[in-house]
């Protein structure tokens, strides 16, 4: 087992490496100046001074090993456009507000939606269970900015005497309400239609007809069997949630005006600052492949035979 | 069951609980929590910088010129005269500026600020290490562009730094070498890559002393806090030197890049002042509230063309003559702009004159266009017309080519991202682009900035059209003391453009407005046409 | 013998191909006149998901439901004599209406006509897409699968490590390197980063099908590689593709609706459903038209294709649990 942890482990380093070395190449792709923010030309001698001054003189291959030294280092180089401030800090200062807002969009997604498919599956085939996964997949089909742009017309403008909600803003408790929502709707069709999934199939096992026939405690049972069941796909789910998660908060983030690292990735490609465009690029991509390690791990726990044809 | 329905009964009373709390925590009444002297306004970019020397953009010079102190600041439009401000007094001879300093301007940490803070700043703005964006707001001053040009890593540049025309003549008095005499370079003062920074502050914190902790201002506000992408704090420096007049005991700029999410907040009275613009479809409905404001702002939206595509000039005057700018700014841009009859905007000082013989039509004149278009042996009917894929550009372009369409003309308009049109425009310009959108926001009150824009070397000319005289007739504009001579001389200039017998290498469709939402009990808030607000100017009521 | 081939199936990876050999099973031994030979066996298959289809009404609805979605963008503007590009301001802004169904925008064109158009544009990038995540996902694990060996083990390792691009902020970046948006550039982009969970769940596909007898029996007489793949094995994918196809279709649609809405979207006049949202946004407090029916075509899209997946999942799979 632990020869299998360090070599996957051990594994990601080349990964990392390779990531590192796509997003370099495609950043490099992308034409437009960085420097030129108006309509006013740099003149010649200015592009000069930045080029040298931001290394963009060298030779790409230089460019690239100065690049991953300052990876390994964790140190991911000053931004291009935010003369005052290096990669580190832009991190440092945008990340958390984007994890958090991505916890509490797990949390809601997890509180209502496990209940919710909880429910259904014991109501299955009633109208209760329809109008709830009804529910569930018109969260799922509806885009992001189309339920951001409702909660937030509805709740924050609208009605926003009886809530009291705030429009926008990343402080206390009141703004992480509606952006958490916004973006924890889809995983939260996700978990419910897993759990009840998870729900039908164990409620249909013989020992738990018997169980019910017999009139014995059989809730207990079915909850223990209800979450070994649904583990296996939520952690396969785990990976594409993070993924929307992550690039969900893009969307979310401008619209509720919230200061995190999606936001921030977006302006960043437009206005090619390659050192945060590389930076955040290639943050997320570690985030993922650690994820993904994680849950080769827990595979490795969950079901013995993967791992050993697994390399 | 039983269970699991008490399960589910207890989270929805739960969440009614929690909807219940915030309608008891509710604020958000308009205007009643704020009449304390603290002015709440959103703004739509995070400034990039706030070191003088490298904010290039509108949002960094607002904060920048409230925190610091400038030499001099621009007084009453349409003049915009340099009227003293840091500096008491100037004198003008020829090529050299001398300038007198007060003695009471003094840094946050109560040191004075001496001639030389002025010296060491502009020489660290100019010199090729820091790679200054706005430096060659310098190279009017001479030896600054030889500096400027220096490679360190192959020539010591201390020898040309040296050769600067910026001195140091005691402590109160400044004196600047220019390369030949500019009227206008006492108002380019008020810019703020010419303030001065702090030198320990600077050397103690490197690129970080622009932080709100680090940051050493001498100005009439101080910068409290500064989160990024979020918002900026500014309280009242009680030690400044015109503090008793100062009305205004905190500032705080929230950063909200979402225009309808600004409006939303200045609806719901989170904010006094939005700063952000307006969406195209919003205003409509918010120009017939009285806190909807305009104001005449220095700048110039056009069509350049691609002379050495369409090379007939009765190509280009048809097309000039065949855009209905009172439709698009009725229908489109809706700011109450100004139909554009010439190139510099009617605005700037001596506008009039300059504009005098140029004859673009506010509405369109098809007949005339047809007729210019007659003229034209083999006109080029299939344009490309390149823009930028901002909302407002796409749906100007989409009039115009329907406008076009009118009188003959098929336009193919191919939008690209900013970034990416920027450096396909050239220099060196791209031969497919027949028309592109572009607009001009001067740098300085003077016509001879704009004007320069279309001198055959300048890098902001993308339409390959070169014309000597007007390069001859701009340099000698500009060193012309006399204004009304200087005004006659740009007019001479402009009607190369835009007269009846001019080239028409563009076609400016209108003079920019800027527009803000001001809330009444909100005093002495304006903009003036360089977009530069004074904040120690305004108190609530 | 089941659980044998359950193993097999959880041993290849995450995915339930063994079931699928399973059905083959199971329905093979439904007695009658059912000869031995894998085309007849096909056949009935085939048949019998039909009417499971059939049966399944969610799926049907689901179906209907699609088709007609696909019926109107095609003859809405093929009937219409509304001009999708005509500029008129008088008529901006209108809200819904009997002669703008849909009403109008901000330039007076009719957005019944538009939304129409807007979803030749959609739906075409989103079946471009998922045909070219099919063909790379495909060409990709067929290759690893059948080859095997160390081939299939540096195949996965790369593959693991493209696992780790994030798939939105790739496809912005290809877009921004392609440096304008016009159908081709988005489907690259949207495919770019998408192809992987095909790639993978094919690979499983291919090395599970590779192990049964028949394929054994086709060796042994002397078939050809191609043969036995191009014969054998894809066919009995087909049912999986299928099911793909249709989980595929809504991300990648959600996904141009994105790009979209935050500026990368195709250059107008011509529009596709993430742009019209994107135009409508701003002005949502006022026409919310505007945004909210390019928004519910999308729900419409990806709800139908969701279900008709579901149903093709049950009817080609019935014992299958997926999530």
């Amino acid at each position: 087992m632990l020869k299998f942890i360090i070599r996957r482990t051990l594994w990601t380093i080349p990964v990392i490496l390779l990531v590192i070395l796509m997003t370099f190449l495609m950043m490099r792709q992308i034409k437009g100046n960085p420097f030129r923010t108006t309509e006013r030309a740099v003149p010649a001698a200015i592009q000069q001074n930045l080029n040298r001054k931001f290394n963009l003189d060298k030779p790409w291959y230089e460019q690239y090993l100065l690049y991953v030294k300052g990876v390994f280092t964790a140190d991911l180089g000053p931004s291009l456009v935010q003369r005052n401030q290096n990669v580190n800090d832009v991190i440092k200062e945008h990340f958390p507000v984007s994890l958090k807002l991505g916890a509490f969009a797990m949390l809601f997604a997890i509180v209502v939606g496990i209940p919710l498919g909880i429910l259904s599956a014991l109501k299955q085939n009633t109208i209760g269970d329809y109008l709830s996964m009804g529910f569930v997949n018109i969260g799922y089909a509806l885009p992001s900015f189309f339920i951001s742009t409702l909660l937030l017309y509805f709740f924050a403008v609208k009605w926003r005497n009886v809530t009291g909600l705030p429009t926008n803003g990343w402080g206390g408790w009141r703004t992480w309400i509606l952006p958490a929502i916004a973006l924890g709707l889809a995983p939260m069709t996700v978990f419910a239609r897993i759990t009840r999934g998870a729900m039908l199939e164990t409620l249909q096992q013989d020992y738990i007809r018997t169980a019910k026939a017999k009139g014995l405690r059989w809730e207990r049972v079915v909850g223990l069997h209800v979450l070994r069941n649904s583990l296996i796909p939520t952690v396969t789910a785990a990976g594409p949630l993070l993924g929307y998660i992550i690039t969900g908060s893009f969307i979310v983030e401008t619209i509720f005006g919230i200061p995190g690292i999606g936001k921030y990735y977006v302006t960043s490609v437009t206005g090619r600052d390659y050192s945060v465009t590389m930076g955040i690029t290639v943050l997320l991509s570690i985030i993922i492949i650690v994820c993904n390690l994680v849950v080769d791990i827990l595979y490795g726990f969950l079901d013995p035979r993967t791992r050993d044809q697994r390399t | 069951m039983r269970k699991r329905t008490i399960t589910w009964a207890g989270l929805v009373i739960a969440l009614a609980a929690i909807v219940a709390a915030s309608a008891v925590g509710a604020t958000g009444a308009i205007g009643h929590a704020n009449r304390a002297q603290t002015l709440r306004e959103a703004i739509g970019a995070e400034p990039p910088s706030l070191d003088p020397g490298l904010a290039t953009d509108t949002t960094s010079a607002n904060v920048l010129l409230n925190i610091m102190d400038p030499l001099v600041r621009l007084g009453k439009p349409p003049a915009l005269k340099a009227t003293p401000s840091a500096a008491s007094s100037w004198t003008v001879h020829g090529k050299v500026v001398t300038l007198n300093l007060r003695h009471d301007v003094r840094w946050t940490t109560g040191a004075p600020v001496h001639a030389s803070d002025y010296v060491w700043s502009w020489l660290r703005t100019i010199s090729p290490q820091l790679a200054a964006d706005y430096a060659y707001q310098f190279y009017g001053i001479k030896g600054a562009e030889a500096y400027n040009e220096c490679n360190p890593s192959t020539t010591n540049c201390n020898a040309l730094r040296s050769k600067v025309g910026v001195k140091a003549l005691g402590k109160w008095k400044l004196r600047i070498t220019l390369n030949s005499p500019e009227a206008w370079f006492p108002q380019q003062l008020a810019h703020n890559s010419f303030l001065p920074v702090n030198k320990a502050a600077v050397t103690k914190y490197g690129s970080h002393w622009t932080e709100a902790k680090n940051i050493v201002t001498d100005g009439a506000f101080k910068l409290a806090s500064w989160k990024h992408d979020a918002s900026l704090t500014l309280v009242k420096n009680k030690k400044w030197r015109g503090a008793k007049h100062v009305k205004l005991q905190k500032i705080v700029l929230t950063i909200l890049t979402d225009a309808t999410t600004a409006l939303n907040s200045f609806q719901a009275g989170h904010q006094d002042v939005d700063s952000t613009g307006l969406n195209p479809a919003d205003i409509k409905a918010q120009r017939k509230h009285s806190y909807f404001h305009l104001w005449k702002a220095l700048g110039t939206y056009y069509y350049g063309i691609n002379v050495k595509n369409i090379t007939n000039v009765n190509q280009r005057r048809a097309m000039a003559f065949g855009i209905d700018r009172t439709q698009i700014i009725k229908y489109i841009a809706q700011l109450g702009q100004q139909p554009a009859r010439g190139f510099t905007p009617q605005g700037i000082a001596g506008g009039p004159t300059i504009d005098k013989n140029s004859y673009f039509p506010a509405k369109a004149q098809v007949s005339k266009a047809k007729a210019f278009l007659a003229k034209v042996a083999n006109p080029k009917t299939n344009i490309h017309l390149y823009i930028n894929n901002s909302p407002g550009h796409i749906n100007i372009a989409t009039a115009v080519q329907a406008q076009w369409k009118e009188i003959g003309l098929n336009v193919n308009i191919k939008v690209m991202e900013w970034k990416q049109y920027l450096q396909f425009l050239g220099p060196p310009p791209n031969s497919d682009v027949d028309v592109y959108r572009l607009g001009w926001i001067y740098d300085y009150p003077d016509a001879q900035n704009g004007l320069v824009l279309w001198t055959c070397g300048s890098g902001n000319n993308n339409t390959n059209w070169c014309n000597h005289k007007f390069d001859s007739l701009v340099a000698k504009g500009s060193q012309t003391q006399n204004a009304s001579k200087r005004y006659k001389i740009y007019q001479q200039a402009e009607d190369l453009i835009s007269s009846s017998k001019g080239d028409v290498p563009l076609i400016p469709i209108y003079w920019y407005v800027y527009s803000n939402l001001i809330r009444p009990y909100v005093h002495g808030y304006t903009i003036n046409p360089m977009d530069q607000t004074d904040y120690s100017k305004v108190s609530m009521k | 013998m089941a659980i044998d081939e359950r193993l097999a199936a959880e041993r290849a990876g995450k995915q339930r191909q063994a079931s699928f050999e399973l059905a083959l099973e199971a329905t093979a031994g439904d007695g009658g006149a059912r000869g031995a030979g894998a085309a007849l066996q096909r056949a009935s298959l085939w048949r019998d998901a039909l009417q499971r289809f059939r049966a399944n009404r969610a799926a049907v609805i689901a179906a209907i439901a699609f088709l007609v979605l696909l019926a109107f963008v095609i003859f809405v503007p093929w009937l219409s004599h509304e001009d999708p590009y005509a500029v008129d301001f008088s008529q901006a802004y209108q809200n819904p209406s009997w002669a703008h169904p849909f009403g109008t925008d901000e330039f007076g064109r009719d957005l019944f006509v538009r939304v129409a158009l807007g979803g030749r544009v959609s739906i075409a990038i989103g079946f471009a897409a998922t045909f070219a995540i099919m063909g790379v996902g495909i060409t990709y694990g067929s290759i690893s699968g059948f080859i095997g060996g160390k081939l299939d083990n540096g195949m996965m390792r790369f593959l693991d490590a493209l696992y780790g691009l994030p798939y939105l902020p790739f496809a912005i970046l290809t877009l921004a390197i392609f440096g304008t948006v016009n159908f081709w550039t988005m489907v690259v982009a949207l495919t770019i980063a998408s192809w992987f969970t095909t790639a993978r769940v094919m690979r499983g596909q291919i090395i599970t099908l590779k192990e049964n007898d028949y394929v054994r029996a086709a060796h042994a007489v002397g078939a050809r590689w191609y043969r036995v793949l191009f014969r054998h094995l894809l066919p009995n994918t087909l049912g999986v593709i299928i099911i793909f196809v249709f989980l595929e279709l809504p991300g990648v649609v959600l996904g141009e609706a994105f790009l979209s809405f935050i500026g990368l979207g195709i250059n107008p006049p011509k529009a596709s459903w993430g742009t019209l949202a994107q135009d409508g946004y701003g002005a949502y407090q006022t026409h919310p038209y505007l945004i909210v029916i390019p928004s519910l075509m999308i729900a419409w899209l990806i709800l139908s294709a969701f279900f008709v997946a579901d149903g093709l999942r049950d009817a080609l799979d019935p014992r299958a649990r997926e999530f």
